[in-house]
């Protein structure tokens, strides 16, 4: 029996009706990986690990909630023992000696960790063109980017491999590969998710989620992420609500705003399409739509690239080549250790983001960058409080287009400007899904909806009533074609 | 921006950048601060700058050991040790 594109649900299911064994389904797994592993969607496997603990599921059941439940980790989650590089050369060779809270949470509701999916470079990127260990293809077409940097697991999720990944999204790194890759993802309220052994790319705007084929699923996998950590001073330590119990609340009355400064005329004539028959179905379901002003958007790309690359310089600074990762050869004398295991270790992308941090938070230009920036997140923040007084959603397109061809974005301001609809929910902290929701030139198309501060259940709610009535998310991929 | 601004926050982060590569560098700071200076357009005057979307004051526990010591674990992923610290290239001739 087939396990490709299957869910979490329906794996569940197959496992309990014994349909097919824990062992089985792993193998079927790997499997599958070897056979499109053209996608280069992995960096490491985690094979002989994984087989065993299906082997042990066999012999002895459990009645964990994901007991068996193969799952993709993206390579930024330290892995106890497992090769974590987080897309990057520096970290080649880095076993961890300590397991991510995230991981811990899956595995010990009964996931098995496959293994590590392939990402740009400690998350920079939106195209999964940065890694040190290739580019990761889109299954909907030979030579498309995933979209990034999840792009490891949003390709893994698409072509069925898995029914799920871990992503984590710091501008939108788990929404906009989902939208390109036809999936559903979400990134949760900042702080929901132990940040503990993320490894850290922009702290204030870090935040783990689950990538999934459906928001069920998502909202499945929420319940075992989220905990209170004290290991993470930013973990929340507020109630964690069983995310599945609200999913079919009825949603006649719900208030949705569309954000009156996007100018979507801008966009191509089949993306506006797409989100207008996304309104228009929503509207059959009884929503209300209204016009939203947050008057700060369109600062909200060149607030995050001073924030985000001013905190990458910070965090970036503990790669050294002294205590762990890759150490260049012969150093001459400590110096020439930093400078050279640092430039030899780090990618471009990565380097021009160190570098516009180092500049931002240099002394005479604090105040007229970073300050400045901060302070304009706050603006930007009140914005989307006022528009929660109005309205309990708002909706926008998750990326400006589909998924486009590898090689084809050379200027890294217009990749940047691939995280427009996505950023600003990282800025104020709030919680953002994006399902799919059509498709242009055969290639998928995400919508995304953002909520208040920790109304997960909400948007869950309102997402998945959408695919209880429409089929986007069932389509697949013919990787037969693609590949 | 220009080459010698490059060569100094170049070595503040500890990246070196051969000379290619440092023309194109210093170009493409040059277009990504042009494009951040959009945010002069903002009126902040007495903004509080936000520095993380909750905006609460980390919580302190008791003082008391809660880790065991890992030494040997840790020092196992050093590019170079000896049973006890990491090492580097002598520093004190």
């Amino acid at each position: 029996m087939s396990i490709q594109f299957k869910t979490i649900k329906e794996l569940s299911l197959m496992l309990e009706k014994k349909d097919i064994s824990n062992h089985e389904l792993i193998e079927e797994t790997f499997n599958l990986v070897d056979k499109y592993d053209k996608l280069n969607a992995f960096i490491t496997l985690n094979k002989e690990n994984a087989i065993e603990k299906a082997k042990a599921l066999d012999n002895k059941s459990s009645d964990l909630a994901l007991s068996g439940i193969p799952i993709a980790q993206k390579d930024l989650f330290v892995t106890k023992n497992l090769r974590t590089t987080c897309g990057s050369n520096i970290l080649s060779n880095f076993i961890p000696p300590y397991s991510a809270t995230v991981i811990e949470n899956l595995e010990s509701s009964g996931c098995i960790s496959i293994g590590k999916t392939n990402m740009d470079e400690f998350a920079m990127g939106s195209s999964n063109e940065t890694s040190f260990f290739g580019n990761v293809n889109n299954p909907w077409g030979a030579n498309l980017v995933p979209g990034g940097s999840s792009g490891g697991s949003a390709a893994a999720v698409a072509a069925g491999i898995v029914p799920a990944a871990t992503g984590t999204d710091t501008g939108g790194s788990i929404r906009q590969p989902a939208s390109l890759c036809g999936i559903t993802g979400i990134k949760p309220t900042y702080g929901r998710i132990s940040r503990w052994g993320m490894i850290a790319f922009a702290s204030s705007l870090d935040q783990a989620g689950p990538m999934a084929r459906t928001v069920e699923d998502c909202a499945i996998l929420m319940n075992q992420m989220c905990s209170h950590d004290s290991k993470d001073t930013t973990s929340l330590d507020e109630a964690i609500p069983d995310f599945t119990k609200n999913l079919n609340k009825e949603i006649k009355g719900k208030k949705i705003g569309i954000v009156k400064e996007f100018d979507l005329s801008k966009l191509d004539k089949n993306v506006v399409k797409v989100f207008e028959e996304s309104k228009k179905h929503y509207e059959s379901l009884g929503v209300e739509f209204f016009e939203v002003s947050l008057p700060n958007i369109s600062l909200s790309v060149p607030t995050y690239y001073v924030i985000a690359p001013a905190e990458c310089s910070s965090n970036l600074s503990r790669f050294d080549g002294v205590k762990y990762g890759k150490r260049c050869e012969n150093p001459k004398d400590l110096e020439d250790l930093y400078i050279r295991s640092r430039s030899e270790g780090f990618g471009d992308e990565v380097k021009r983001r160190i570098l516009i941090g180092a500049y931002v938070l240099s002394a005479g230009f604090y105040d007229a960058y970073y300050k400045k920036a901060q302070q304009v997140r706050r603006l930007i923040k009140n914005d989307f409080d006022d528009a929660f007084k109005k309205v309990d959603l708002i909706m926008t397109p998750t990326t400006r287009g589909p998924a486009f061809e590898a090689g084809s974005m050379s200027d890294p301001i217009e990749m940047y400007l691939e995280d427009l609809f996505t950023v600003p929910a990282n800025l104020a902290g709030l919680p953002g899904i994006s399902i799919p929701s059509g498709h242009v030139d055969n290639k998928p198309l995400g919508l995304q909806l953002i909520g208040n501060s920790l109304q997960e259940d909400q948007l869950l709610n309102v997402a998945h009533s959408f695919q209880k009535t429409t089929d986007w998310h069932l389509k697949t991929p013919d990787m037969e074609i693609n590949s | 921006m220009d080459k010698e601004t490059v060569e100094t926050i170049s070595y503040l982060a500890r990246l070196r950048f051969d000379e290619d590569n440092k023309e194109k560098i210093t170009k493409d700071l040059e277009n990504i601060i042009e494009f951040v200076d959009q945010l002069e357009s903002a009126d902040t005057s007495d903004i509080e700058p936000l520095a993380n979307p909750l905006e609460k004051t980390a919580k302190t526990r008791s003082d008391e050991i809660t880790a065991e010591n890992r030494k040997e674990t840790f020092l196992k992923n050093a590019p170079d040790s000896n049973k006890d610290y990491f090492l580097v290239p002598r520093v004190v001739e």
